[in-house]
């Protein structure tokens, strides 16, 4: 029975599953770390998962679609940055108005472009960046067929996803970018002062995050499910938001609570097998990451302390 | 040549005229203290000078040049350090971080941290300002911080620097080494504006003072030219009584009865440890002490914000030991909160609103559960007019109002309540000369009407000015208690800082006092 459910494939699927939650995840640290709260996470993913869909269909061309996502992500969240930063309005509400916005944008563009509403045609996708051979018998053997299994077995997108991780982590920490993204989001004030454009550095910042959090729908879409469907985020966005916590407003932190929520969900999938064994529902199994989610945000598992003005507009006097 | 000259500089804020052709320059080298009441118009034209806000109209010259300063950088790059009141840090990066912000050291982007560190290192050194380049600011006392801001304005190459309110939030002890300081930078060539409401300070450490009121320079002199009086006069625009004069006290029913109070303190040791006392009509009873001994604990109990673990309060005869702040206030005791931004005021609610809270849900202000805003505008017009609240309207957030106009505003509302008992802690802090005056004058006026006062103080002076009987507050224990005959700043000192209490043991002197003699 447990060897049916822990398998290299278990691992591989949190990773892959771990994905589009991680890039919006640091998606929403460096917004946040800019002083900008970005609930919109969910409607920009949404957003490039279809722009994404859409130019393949049209193109044929699975990384002309992955470019059309970014694009995509980082138009809608220029909505938000207007609306946040030069119209300070709240934040919560712009981010919502984007999520509503993103969903009835994109049902209504596949109507009127597809005819039907529901699920596109399947588009060509991003396979497998690397094809090992398998060795023969013996015990290293076994070993390599997990790791091979583990790692190398995913699309472009992962893997460009943990080097983001790295990177935005390095810059964070060790770059002037870094340095002014954070102190913008605790003292903006103090960042105006010693005369560093507030209003600039949160533009950056939010579009950054419009960037990942496409990019994070062109992996759903085009190397994932190979279609787009309606709401096929599915509250990825919001997850997202909770590993970005969870990860206490790093990037790397973000991938790694992002995992934490990719197994969970990569678990219950196999634990739906049990379903002729013990009788328990399997939308108890399918629960499971969003209970870890209440969890995790509701701080069960160690505060964290959130930058002091994210999520407060800036006025200069 | 002067290294900052400003000349007839106008700013005007909606329905204000904050800065009305203010007119200034400052010398290579020199302190120039920038003296006046809080809502002078002293931090605005500064503000002005840093190219945080615009001006409309005037001009700013350096060094001789006139400049168009739009934005703290260009004041940055033109040599112009400030200061400011409520510092500038970040309070979960380091020290380093802190200073090199905005002009970080580095190739391509990429902090050269090794390097921020030893500039640090070597700024702290060459004038004195010791600092841990590593430390985070959040874990840095007052003084600590301060030194921070002045060695990041240096890093960014100041050579005039703006210290606004710069001892507000320090210690008697940081205030004179941020003095030492001070002389240390002018002798390296520096120029400083020193902005302050505090006569002793303009005394001590400047050169030179351009006094401000309502916006305008009304005057200049020289700390050997003038004295407190001189200043005052000149500052709040007629003579001050630094010290108001008090008729003897009449004291009648005893209103307040505190018997053997215990209190737990935030930190779950106990703050009060066993406060007797008694206050009455018309008498003003003093609790002295340093901060942090116990006195915001006491109060906050008397008023109803805090339970206590034991011992009863009663008022008259009414035992509100356990009556919460609504019976509190319906029994009639009236307070005027420490802090008046947490606990006097809502900030964003307008001035009529502030007045009337407390008292919202009672007839003539409300009825059936419905607020009456005429009547409630009414009533606040005449307070404001009563207290000497000075703004255009009732509607103006009490955000928008200086400090000691707020202070102003918890006074006429408490007060305006007629209470029977009011209970000011440390109703004066921040305020300038002028509306100390005015509290002082106010407190006095209800000990004269017959009302019982308690009022907690950390300044000696307000306490031997108004109090009739002086409660020594000491970890907790009322250490003492004085007529105002015995009181003086010596020995408050002596009782306030623990002495004397070896003394009172070995006399088998209880340390609790109450009633009247």
């Amino acid at each position: 029975m447990l060897d049916s459910i822990i398998t290299p494939d278990l691992f591989a699927a949190a990773i892959r599953i771990a994905t589009p939650l991680a890039l919006a995840a640091i998606g929403g640290t460096i917004c946040e770390r800019s002083g900008v709260v970005n609930i919109a996470l969910e409607g920009i993913m949404l957003t490039g998962a279809f722009f994404g869909t859409a130019v393949v269909l049209a193109t044929g061309e699975p990384w002309l679609g992955v470019i059309a996502a970014v694009v995509a992500g980082i138009s809608i969240s220029a909505v938000h940055a207007f609306a946040s930063i030069n119209l300070r309005s709240d934040q919560t509400v712009s981010g919502t108005a984007i999520n509503l916005l993103a969903l009835g944008v994109t049902g209504f563009l596949m109507k009127l472009w597809y005819g039907h509403p529901g699920t596109t045609d399947q588009i060509k996708t991003l396979g497998s960046v690397f094809n090992f051979e398998a060795p023969g018998g013996g015990v290293l053997a076994e070993v390599w067929r997990w790791v091979n299994a583990i790692l190398f077995t995913h699309s472009p997108i992962v893997y460009l996803a943990i080097i983001i991780a790295i990177v935005a982590q390095w810059a964070v920490f060790k770059t002037r970018w870094g340095l002014r993204l954070r102190a913008l989001g605790e003292h903006p004030r103090a960042v105006d002062t010693v005369g560093v454009n507030v209003a600039r550095g949160r533009w950056i910042a939010v579009l950054m995050s419009g960037a990942l959090a496409g990019l994070a729908g062109a992996n759903l879409t085009i190397e994932q499910v190979g279609s787009f469907t309606e709401n096929m985020t599915n509250g990825r966005g919001f997850i997202a938001l909770a590993a970005n916590i969870f990860g206490r407003w790093t990037p790397i932190g973000s991938y790694l609570a992002s995992l934490l929520f990719g197994f969970a969900d990569a678990l219950q999938i196999k634990l739906q097998i049990l379903r002729g064994v013990i009788n328990v529902p399997p939308q108890f199994f399918q629960m499971l990451p969003y209970i870890l989610t209440v969890v995790v945000v509701a701080g069960v598992i160690g505060r964290a302390v959130a930058p002091a003005a994210s999520g407060v507009p800036y006025r200069k006097d | 040549m002067a290294v900052l000259e400003l000349r007839d500089v106008t700013k005007v804020f909606p329905g204000v005229v904050a800065n009305d052709r203010v007119s200034f320059s400052l010398e290579k080298g020199e302190i120039l203290a920038l003296l006046g009441e809080n809502g002078a118009g002293k931090s605005t034209i500064m503000n002005v000078v840093y190219g945080l806000l615009s001006s409309d109209g005037g001009e700013i010259l350096i060094d001789g040049e006139p400049v168009n300063m739009r934005s703290p950088r260009q004041a940055i790059d033109l040599g112009i350090g400030m200061v400011h009141q409520h510092f500038m840090l970040i309070e979960p990066l380091t020290v380093t971080e802190n200073i090199v912000l905005g002009r970080e050291p580095g190739r391509l982007g990429v902090i050269d941290f090794a390097l921020a560190r030893t500039r640090v290192v070597e700024l702290s050194e060459r004038y004195g300002l010791k600092v841990d380049p590593d430390a985070k600011i959040a874990d840095l006392a007052v003084g600590m911080q301060q030194r921070v801001e002045i060695l990041k304005a240096l890093y960014q190459g100041a050579r005039v620097l703006i210290l606004d309110e710069p001892t507000a939030v320090l210690t008697p002890q940081e205030v004179r080494e941020l003095f030492a300081v001070i002389r240390s930078l002018v002798d390296e060539g520096l120029s400083v504006v020193f902005i302050t409401h505090k006569l002793e300070e303009v005394m001590a450490v400047s050169d030179r003072i351009i006094v401000m009121r309502a916006g305008r320079v009304v005057g200049e002199t020289r700390p050997e030219e003038t004295d407190d009086v001189g200043l005052a006069r000149m500052m709040v625009g007629r003579d001050v009584v630094l010290r108001v004069e008090k008729p003897p006290s009449t004291c009648g029913d005893t209103v307040l009865a505190v018997k053997d109070l215990h209190v737990m303190g935030d930190r779950g040791l106990e703050a009060v440890a066993g406060v007797s006392f008694t206050v009455c009509a018309g008498e003003v009873v003093a609790v002295a002490g340093v901060s942090g001994n116990g006195q915001t604990e006491l109060i906050e109990s008397i008023v109803g914000l805090r339970k206590p673990t034991s011992g009863t309060v009663h008022l008259k005869d009414i035992d509100i030991t356990h009556a919460g702040p609504r019976k509190s206030i319906e029994a009639g005791v009236s307070h005027i909160p420490e802090d008046r931004h947490r606990r006097g005021l809502v900030l964003q609610f307008d001035i009529a609103e502030n007045l009337v809270l407390g008292d919202h849900r009672l007839p003539p202000y409300a009825k059936n559960g419905i607020m009456k805003p005429k009547v409630i505008a009414e009533m606040a017009e005449k307070r404001i007019a009563d207290y000497d609240v000075r703004t255009p309207s009732v509607s103006v957030l009490a955000g928008n109002l200086s400090g000691g106009n707020q202070q102003k505003l918890v006074v006429a509302r408490e007060i305006g309540r007629e209470p029977m008992l009011l209970i000011a802690a440390q109703p004066t802090r921040g305020l300038d000369v002028g509306a100390i005056e005015f509290v002082h004058r106010e407190v006095l006026a209800e000990r004269a009407r017959g009302r019982a006062v308690l009022l907690v103080s950390l300044e000696l002076e307000e306490i031997l000015s108004l109090a009739d009987r002086v409660l020594v507050m000491y970890e907790g224990r009322i250490v003492r208690e004085l007529s105002a005959e015995e009181a003086d700043a010596e020995t408050l000192g002596y009782y306030m800082t623990g002495g004397g209490g070896d003394k009172l043991a070995a006399d088998g002197v209880v340390p609790v006092m109450g009633g009247q003699q």
